[in-house]
């Protein structure tokens, strides 16, 4: 028997705002306005499927690693990206479920261009210092952008993102003794390392998105603070990854490839040349140097494992 | 048109240690149990230790609706049932030279407790 | 009878172990392949936790072969030429066509039968190692067989389940079982040594190891009714360092970055 409440949308909407301001956990099954339950459907989806994607850059080099150890850790971490992906992945399933949408429609939306995953991933990997550099300083972007969501009012986007960050701390030791080892090795090694930086700068200022819709023409901050997903915004974040991992790149003999880079004491930030927004803008669209190969990919291996999916499918039990 | 899948969400659960309690990790899918069983360790406890798994299927877990949580709502006027409302005790059998058997003291009889000479 | 020591017994010893190490390394090699392309992501995840056991399998084995003198275990994995890998000629064979970063045509049904035929025999192997004469061997033996448990359950649940689904399925999976024992000729051989290996008693006899594993997949052949396969003659013996090309140009791959500098730290 269910008690019958003649409570308007309003209402709702304001007893909802009422407990995200209160601080108040929402779960899979609560009341939630549309445009809460779809921007966490868009942001988390596209989390998960990004980590799904990181994947294949990063597991081209565990046949390359250049030691049984690093080959182990490289395999671990695309183990853990997958495992995010997954974790992830269901927690947009389950908002997904009022919709009659599943995993497959997620990945239907992926191959024809409605469903994005993060610029990063669109990128080559050149080098054994590229493999360094994703695990440093990606996975060091990674962090303080899902860090920033651990207190996310919606419940089970913060109990994975509880799991994702704990993993996270091993993925940035791995990459950072990738790294260091260049770094304290050979002038080879360490031009390895230099190069991998100078190619990654800009992917790494692209990582937290644009400032506001004034850079792009889109942004979906606004709707994401508002509603306590997230707290801060991306040039916040990006300024943190700045303090954090300037320093550290500098104190290892590295250079930032951006002459103008420092920090302004009187406006209390870092001043930096802006990279080419509108070649993240063509990223956004697929057509990034990696977009549609790694699309292809995936799309060929999910096609060719079509009869294991049917065959799983009449397993069920 | 019913949509036909692989995907029954399967609940984990897993014990840490002998005696601890199952407590609930995460959901996974998989076509039947036997799938979600030998997914489930590598999935979510890949770093801790297991003594112990079970995976339901969601269909079989009854939960609480939003509403329906206000039947967890309790007034804190329950001394009476909790060790709490017989604090008064500890002075009367100091009074009368004894110790008082509280929580810690009982639970400390675990294992056969000590001896008496 | 001991004679433990000899250069005889040694040598023996260490001609076993290059064939156990290279079988999960190749093994291992071609799992790690299947990273980000398995049919189910939450398979992915499992299946990378074997891949990487397995290679911590090969760790223990080239470790003892460190510390018989024969070098350092990245050195052994990663830079021997073709001509002097032992690994069967089963687990060198790609996983399908096309290399694993362009589109490859990877099978699924592949993957399975061979892991569950390389996972089955290497129970055998391990079984019986467990008695070897060889102190070390044994210990290994120990230890790699408390995370086999769990490669067996996993490969033969999903054997089990794939040869009963749908027809599809199960056509797909005899042929893809026709393919992988074509090359297991040599899975079960332990090559020209094969009298002097088991004169040491490190392991048992070629005899008794293929009837440990018909032991082992009997109960999974009669539960899905499929006849249990016949292992052939090796046409070609990876224990003899007969290979393909494809273990050439595994290596190749493999030892790209360590070759680049062989006196760098990494």
């Amino acid at each position: 028997m269910s008690i019958v409440s003649q409570i308007s949308e309003q209402e709702l909407q304001e007893q909802f705002e009422a407990r995200i301001a209160a601080g108040e956990k929402i779960e899979v099954d609560d009341w939630m306005p549309e445009e809460y339950r779809l921007a966490l459907i868009k942001l988390i989806s596209m989390h998960g499927i990004s980590e799904i994607m990181g994947a294949l850059p990063e597991k081209e080099w565990v046949p390359k690693a250049p030691t049984l150890y690093r080959k182990l850790g490289i395999m671990a971490k695309v183990q853990d990206e997958m495992g995010h992906g997954q974790l992830l992945l269901r927690v947009a399933e389950d908002l997904l479920k009022p919709y009659g949408k599943d995993r497959g429609d997620i990945m239907i939306d992926l191959f024809e261009g409605r469903l994005k995953f993060h610029n990063v991933f669109h990128m080559e990997t050149k080098s054994w210092g590229d493999a360094g550099l994703i695990g440093w300083l990606v996975d060091g972007s990674a962090i303080i952008s899902q860090t920033n969501m651990l207190g996310s009012s919606y419940g089970p986007y913060a109990r994975a993102l509880q799991r994702i960050c704990a993993e996270e701390v091993f993925h940035a030791q791995h990459g950072e003794a990738i790294i260091m080892a260049l770094a304290e090795g050979t002038p080879e090694q360490r031009a390895l390392v230099q190069d991998a930086v100078n190619r990654w700068w800009e992917s790494l200022l692209f990582f937290f998105g644009p400032a506001s819709k004034d850079t792009t023409g889109t942004s979906k901050q606004d709707l994401t603070i508002k509603y306590k997903i997230r707290v801060l915004t991306n040039e916040e974040l990006r300024q943190s990854f700045l303090t954090k991992y300037v320093p550290r790149i500098q104190s290892i003999g590295l250079t930032v490839p951006d002459p103008t880079l420092h920090f302004d004491e009187a406006q209390n930030k870092w001043i930096y040349q802006e990279p080419n927004w509108e070649y993240f803008k063509k990223i956004q669209r697929n057509e990034g140097p990696c977009s549609q190969e790694r699309l292809a990919l995936r799309r060929s291996s999910y096609e060719n494992n079509a009869w294991v999916r049917e065959a799983l499918t009449a397993l069920v039990n | 048109m019913e949509k036909q899948s692989f995907y029954q969400e399967f609940e984990v659960f897993s014990k840490r240690t002998a005696t601890a309690n199952f407590q609930h990790q995460f959901s996974l899918l998989a076509p039947n149990g036997e799938m979600a069983l030998v997914m489930a360790q590598e999935n979510f406890m890949r770093r801790e230790p297991v003594v112990d798994i079970w995976v339901v299927n969601r269909k079989h877990l009854h939960g609480l609706t939003q509403d329906s949580k206000q039947a967890l709502q309790r007034l804190d006027n329950k001394d009476y049932r909790t060790t709490k409302g017989y604090g008064y005790l500890k002075k009367k059998w100091r009074h009368y030279e004894q110790v008082m058997l509280d929580e810690k003291e009982i639970l400390s009889w675990a294992g056969g407790g000590e001896k008496n000479e | 009878m001991n004679n433990e020591g000899t250069p005889d017994y040694k040598k023996a010893v260490i001609t076993l172990l290059y064939q156990l190490a290279d079988d999960d390394y190749l093994f291992s090699y071609r799992g790690s392949e299947w990273l980000g392309l398995a049919p189910h992501i939450e398979e992915d995840v499992a299946f990378s936790s074997i891949t990487q056991d397995t290679m911590g399998h090969a760790n223990l084995y080239y470790t003892l072969l460190e510390e018989l003198g024969e070098g350092t275990s990245d050195a052994l994995s990663q830079l021997r030429p073709k001509e002097e890998r032992c690994n069967s000629l089963l687990v060198e064979r790609p996983n399908g066509e096309g290399y694993y970063k362009e589109a490859p045509n990877y099978d699924w049904g592949y993957a399975i039968a061979r892991n569950f035929v390389y996972t089955t025999a290497k129970k055998a192997k391990i079984d019986a190692l467990k008695a070897s004469s060889y102190a070390p061997i044994r210990e290994v033996a120990m230890k790699i067989s408390t995370e086999l448990y769990y490669h067996q359950m996993h490969w033969t649940t999903w054997f089990t389940q794939l040869c009963t689904a749908t027809e599809e399925s199960r056509s797909r999976m005899i042929a893809a079982l026709q393919e992988v024992m074509k090359d297991a000729g040599d899975l079960l051989s332990f090559g020209q040594s094969v009298t002097d290996i088991t004169a040491c008693e490190l392991i048992e006899s070629e005899a008794a190891i293929k009837e440990r594993w018909l032991a082992i997949v009997t109960p999974t052949f009669e539960a899905v009714e499929i006849p249990i396969p016949e292992l052939p003659a090796p046409i070609i013996n990876g224990r003899n360092g007969q290979h393909t090309d494809d273990l050439t140009s595994a290596i190749e791959t493999m030892s790209e970055v360590y070759r680049s500098d062989l006196a760098a730290s990494w």
